[in-house]
């Protein structure tokens, strides 16, 4: 097993080497993608990024070469365990620095510097590692043992795939789907029932003639709610201003505990203003001026 | 002061204002205005709410609670002075009480300055959050967000959380949610853990 995973190694290394290397070198994303990058911060420069990204890219196609053509040869290895270290230096100095920003390791992704990121690179370091000691050819190990190669080779592919987090819409958003139409949606029967929540209330009480006429001294968001007999009572606080005084007033609302922005019709409300202090009623005049506005009437 | 005999006052004061309540006027209609609720503390344009209008706004991180004050160091650097009163409404999630309110939550304000260079708050938002998102996964307790480049983790309440779809009612039925909408989400951040706790989340608008 372990002749065969070192033996392979260079193989591996050589596709995800490739793959990255060609993309950065090739791939128009580079210079969108290099502003963003922890690289672009720290060279101050996003021009300066780009070379560099292109060169990495470049560096990473090289060694990928050298590790398909002369897989006995220690220096590709070595070359890509540099490249592995040279990696993990800079995702750790661009998390420290700029954790806002994206990697740039695949130059076509906008993720962030996550675990994953530092993995795939941790990978590289250890496979380069291993690619450096190994001591045949990949190509006779294919051969030689075709099953078991097969078998490490999709094994490493899926373990990469994993940890790009640039391929995640091309597996893990259709897995998620087939597991919610398998499974069923896990929230399907968790609201509660047909009763309607108190932020519909609300909804419903800030569109209704009644707010309007009581937004002038409503001056707090909704402060407490409570039901009692089919009404949904919502308390607030206000400032009810006359000529003469200022006095800080309750404002409570009164609607159907059962309808909602939905519920056909007018929203029926009733509103009391009460002083804080003793309770009484006060500011009827502002309540009773307002005409009733029905809603235009169907065809139909 | 027990709890018991708070209980007390409180269901005599929400039975007292309930019948003054259903005594009220009784006002029928709708209106094309909006309210001035945690939806208006995002609104671009101004607002034609008087209470808007003459009203101060503070937002920031809770440095420092003194008693009733509230210490905000502001996004840019300035700081602020919150004095909460007895009828100040304050959103966490729900609507709760100051006691809710902690040091290192995030806060909204909306209030009225005072000759002392505090702002006597008419109304407290605290760590609430309105992000333009895409659904990424759903989950029995939470939903996985996109929020631009970054993976925000939005947890689910059985209590609180609401859904609008394509501009209907809210909800408490999250079984239209589906993998890859865009969804508004207002909620709260929760700063031990960065994730946000989901109180309206709006999709097919």
């Amino acid at each position: 097993m372990l002749s065969l995973t070192t033996g392979l190694a260079p193989l591996v290394l050589a596709g995800l080497l490739g793959w990255t290397g060609a993309v950065k070198l090739f791939g128009r994303g580079t210079v969108l993608q290099a502003p963003k990058t922890a690289l672009a911060r720290m060279l101050s420069s996003s021009e300066r990024a780009v070379l560099v990204l292109r060169g990495v890219g470049a560096a990473e196609l090289l060694v990928a070469a050298g590790l398909l053509a002369v897989p006995a040869n220690p220096a590709p290895g070595a070359a890509a365990a540099l490249l592995g270290a040279g990696f993990l230096g800079y995702l750790g100095y661009g998390r420290a620095l700029a954790p806002e920003s994206s990697c740039g390791c695949s130059a076509n992704e906008d993720t962030p510097i996550t675990w994953r990121a530092f993995a795939r690179a941790a990978t590289v370091l250890v496979s380069g590692v291993a690619a450096a000691v190994a001591h045949g050819s990949w190509w006779s190990i294919v051969s030689g043992r075709p099953a078991a190669s097969l078998g490490f080779l999709a094994a490493a592919a899926i373990v990469l795939i994993a940890l790009s987090a640039d391929l995640d819409r091309w597996w893990l958003l259709p897995l998620r789907r087939a597991r919610l139409r398998v499974f069923g949606h896990p929230l399907f029967g968790t609201g509660a029932g047909e009763q309607v929540p108190v932020a519909a209330s609300v909804e419903l009480l800030e569109a209704s003639l009644a707010w309007q006429a009581a937004s002038p001294v409503v001056r707090s968001a909704l402060l407490d709610h409570w039901e009692e007999a089919g009404w949904r009572i919502l308390q607030f606080s206000g400032v009810y201003e006359t000529a003469e005084e200022v006095r800080p007033v309750s404002v409570v609302f009164a609607l159907d505990a059962t309808s909602s922005r939905d519920t056909p019709g007018d929203p029926l409300v009733r509103v009391s203003f009460l002083d804080a202090d003793s309770g009484e009623p006060v500011g009827a005049e502002l309540l009773s001026a307002v005409p009733s506005q029905k809603a235009l009437p169907l065809a139909g | 002061m027990t709890s018991s005999q708070d209980d007390r006052r409180g269901l005599g004061r929400r039975r007292f204002l309930t019948t003054a309540a259903l005594s009220g006027a009784t006002i029928i209609g709708a209106t094309a205005l909006g309210g001035i609720d945690a939806d208006a503390a995002f609104a671009a344009e101004p607002s034609l709410d008087p209470a808007i209008a003459k009203s101060s706004f503070v937002e920031g991180r809770i440095t420092g609670i003194t008693g009733s004050i509230l210490e905000v160091a502001g996004s840019y650097g300035d700081h602020a002075r919150v004095q909460m009163t007895n009828v100040t409404s304050v959103w966490k999630v729900r609507a709760t009480t100051a006691a809710a309110i902690e040091i290192g939550d995030g806060l909204y304000a909306r209030g009225v300055p005072m000759p002392d260079g505090t702002v006597a708050a008419d109304a407290v938002w605290v760590n609430i959050v309105n992000l333009d998102t895409q659904i990424r996964g759903i989950a029995r307790n939470r939903l996985h967000l996109a929020h631009g480049q970054h993976e925000v983790v939005g947890n689910v309440l059985p209590d609180a959380t609401n859904a609008s779809y394509a501009g209907r009612a809210l909800t408490s039925d999250l079984s239209q949610l589906r993998i890859g909408q865009s969804a508004q989400v207002l909620g709260a951040w929760r700063p031990s853990d960065n994730s946000v706790d989901v109180v309206r989340i709006s999709v097919g608008h």
